[in-house]
């Protein structure tokens, strides 16, 4: 049997990126923050559409309609959890154990199982509204089961002070895949979670390091200079892990009978790509504002009999003339707005976007020519779209 | 269906997926124009009967990344898709069809969206107004008088925070100790053996707020406003009577687990979990606290009766409640005061001083002297 591969490649460009995510961004700031699903639907079919295995683009079907109404079906559901929930835990808090500390952790912690729930569901509607070569994506609903799965898991995770981090990642993202589908096929993820060990080795030293500044510390306060060793060394071995568990995942993923994947996402390229991304997009921020300052300056000083340097204007600024103080918080408000909005958009341009066409574009489809067996799976109607993710504010960029 | 009325173009090429299988086909594609129903004609490789789509149903997928090529697809549920990497095509396709940006639209969407918007906020109003505050009432009767004090305790520390700046300490208590014998003084003579779950806490807060308030557990909190405020211990004894009410109808633990609940859907609400403004919002709610008309009577009913039992005068709580109602212009005390959150005090007042029994002699709260080291209880 012959071996076909198809290659990723990707198309899109920064402007038309940042002029959507431009645009979007002010109508989500106008509309106060109901546009938001708009925005999301639009990124989405731009960042799909970008991503081409075999030259073939991606596709987003989901709409901003079906996520401003999941949103709303989400919040009802919420407000009566969290109400009744609150309530409760603040009476048995205070009738068993005569505080409300406990009644604070439990409140915190009775949000971690819906925040895993909304997650798989957030999942599930994305892969529904996802479609290569016409035929949509699909996962089997099983959200309360992933929820305490993930919840045992990160227990496990937080208790061995991460050292059952990469068991995990494995067995979480296992349950996912194999209940995901692209048409009627099934994906499966094979291999076992010490075929991720490889890829934490710097993650477990940065932990073993910090671990170790604490306890020396705990003697000796000069033990905890050590910290400025290891965290570097933690934060750099996850990155890595990140990284380069998703390489062996993918290598481990089936679709059907015989269709495999590749992937060879480059740990210093992923990082590269948060420093330099960061890095540019403040500086443009920081350049803006300045621009925008010096030219707020330069118009004050030169349309008005203002003098924006001397005492009058102070004076000006002090007095309690409505309409000079109602100018003011305007231009600041605008300006806090404008920053987080221009952060938002720069991020996406200079960060998100790189860092998927760089997965995109190392990551290829082995034996694709058993494609073509492959047939079409029915809708999946899911009238509350990711509501709960929304409602919960998960998913920060797309 | 006419003929063609001009030569059909060179057939271009594109890629073709039927929305059936995961094929992509290589198809030839033509514009057919015919007088009533010109198509894009979509000529499959195996030689099948050719596909024609309407140009008029033809659709753009929208924000595409790359630019060079158009998407296209039709009207409605169909998921077959053409991509059509030829830009001459691509233009003279979206020269010939009409409806290519035309959006989807469902002549419901609006409807249903109305509908569940207003589905949505009345839910959410329906369990902050009411499924939580009747739950609050239940709980409130079966907390025990242990877990309403330690709930009086937190809520009592978080008010003396959020009204000062110095975060170390809160706002400070008021102690002079003459002040406090002649605050001690009062509380015995109201207090003559009722028998209330808890003791009785009486605090004064420095403050100019002309206000008090109770909390859970038998807090009850003076301002240094209102001390200053009164003309007469008469007038506080009043006042204290009815937070004294409050407390025996446990309010303030209803207000509390009633706040409680809706400060986490506010939260929800506002992107902000067991976050600072959650905490704020609960001790402002307690020191306005806006009991319902009834609650605010049957306090004023109790005090009445303590007073009566006493023997001290209900009338010049009647005239605080008057001053209370004429200071309305002065923003700091009415608008955060518990006192004043209800705007018939003049029946209130009415009521006081009708319900009198005492008249103009009797034996005074306080000595004079008392009355001056009590108003002075937090100079020290
Ligand atoms: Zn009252």
């Amino acid at each position: 049997m012959e071996i076909q591969t198809l290659q990723t490649d990707y198309a899109g460009r920064r402007w038309a990126l940042f002029w959507l995510a431009l645009k979007s961004s002010i109508l989500t700031v106008l509309t106060l923050g109901f546009y938001r699903f708009w925005m999301k639907t639009r990124l989405r079919r731009f960042y799909w559409s970008a991503i081409r295995p075999g030259g073939v683009p991606l596709e987003y079907t989901g709409t901003g309609v079906e996520k401003l109404m999941g949103f709303l079906i989400a919040v009802v559901f919420m407000a009566f959890y969290i109400g009744i929930f609150n309530l409760l835990l603040m009476y048995v808090s205070f009738s068993l154990l005569n505080d409300n500390f406990a009644a604070y952790a439990m409140s915190f912690i009775g949000i971690i199982p819906i925040y895993f729930y909304a997650q798989y569901r957030a999942r599930r509607y994305i892969l529904a509204r996802t479609r290569w070569r016409g035929l949509r994506f699909g996962i089997d609903p099983a959200a309360w089961a992933y929820a305490w799965r993930a919840l045992l898991h990160w227990l496990g995770t937080i208790l061995t002070l991460g050292i059952l981090y990469p068991r995990q990642i494995f067995w979480l993202e296992k349950f996912r895949i194999d209940r995901t589908w692209f048409g009627r096929e099934r994906f499966v993820q094979e291999g076992g979670w010490t075929t991720l060990l490889p890829a934490a080795t710097h993650l477990y030293i940065g932990i073993g390091l910090s671990i170790l500044a604490g306890v020396i510390g705990w003697f000796n306060p000069v033990g905890f200079a050590l910290l400025g060793l290891s965290v570097p060394w933690l934060v750099i071995g996850l990155v890595h892990f990140k990284v380069q568990s998703f390489r062996i995942l993918t290598a481990n993923k089936r679709l059907g009978g015989a269709i495999r994947f590749h992937a060879a996402p480059r740990t210093g390229r992923v990082f590269g790509i948060y420093l330099l991304g960061n890095f540019i997009a403040s500086m443009i921020l920081w350049l803006g504002l300045m621009a925008l300052v010096v030219g707020i300056v330069v118009f004050l000083a030169m349309f008005s009999q203002l003098d924006v340097f001397s005492e009058d204007f102070d004076a000006l600024l002090d007095s309690g003339d409505a309409i000079v103080q109602f100018g003011l918080i305007g231009v600041l408000a605008l300006l806090y707005f404008s920053v987080f909005v221009f952060w938002g958009v720069l991020n996406q341009v200079f960060v998100t976007m790189p860092l998927l066409r760089h997965y995109a574009e190392t990551t290829s489809i082995a034996n694709s020519h058993q494609l073509v067996l492959i047939s079409q799976r029915p809708r999946d109607e899911f009238s509350e779209a990711e509501g709960f993710a929304e409602a919960l504010d998960i998913g920060a960029a797309i | 269906m006419s003929m063609t009325d001009q030569p059909p173009l060179t057939p271009s090429f594109a890629d073709y997926m039927d929305g059936e299988t995961a094929r992509v086909q290589r198809v030839q594609l033509e514009i057919i124009e015919h007088a009533d129903r010109s198509v894009l004609r979509i000529t499959l490789p195996d030689g099948g009967v050719p596909i024609d789509w309407p140009l008029a149903d033809l659709r753009l997928i929208p924000d595409q990344a790359d630019k060079k090529a158009a998407v296209l697809g039709q009207a409605g549920d169909n998921p077959a898709r053409v991509v059509v990497s030829d830009t001459d095509l691509a233009a003279r396709l979206t020269a010939v069809c009409p409806n290519l940006k035309r959006r989807h639209k469902d002549p419901n969407v609006l409807k249903r969206l109305a509908v569940l918007s207003a589905g949505a906020v009345a839910s959410v109003a329906l369990i902050i107004f009411v499924l939580v505050p009747v739950m609050a009432d239940q709980l409130a009767l079966m907390l025990p008088a242990r877990g309403e004090k330690a709930l009086g305790d937190t809520t009592f520390e978080q008010i003396r925070q959020a009204l000062t700046e110095n975060t170390e300490y809160g706002l400070p208590l008021c102690d002079a100790p003459d002040g406090l014998v002649a605050l001690n003084k009062m509380l015995d003579r109201l207090n003559p053996g009722t028998d209330f779950p808890y003791e009785i806490n009486l605090h004064v807060l420095d403050h100019e707020m002309v206000n008090a308030f109770a909390l859970p557990g038998g807090h009850i909190v003076l301002f240094r406003g209102l001390l200053k405020d009164a003309t007469s211990p008469e007038e506080v004894a009043g006042v204290l009577g009815h937070e004294m009410g409050h407390v025996d109808h446990r309010d303030p633990t209803r207000l509390a687990l009633r706040s409680a609940g809706s400060v986490g859907v506010l939260g929800l609400l506002l992107g902000d979990f067991a976050g600072g403004a959650a905490v704020l919002f609960l001790t402002e709610r307690l020191i306005q606290a806006q009991y319902s008309r009834g609650a605010e009577a049957d306090s004023d009913t109790y005090a009445h009766a303590l007073l009566g039992q006493v023997g001290l005068p209900t009338a010049p709580m009647g005239d605080f409640f008057l001053r209370l109602g004429g200071d309305n212009t002065d923003e700091d005390t009415s608008l955060l005061s518990h006192l004043a959150s209800h705007p018939d005090l003049k029946g209130r007042a009415q009521a006081a001083v009708d319900a009198d029994q005492v008249g103009e002699v009797y034996t005074p709260v306080l000595s004079v002297t008392e009355w001056r080291d009590l108003q002075n209880i937090c100079d020290s």
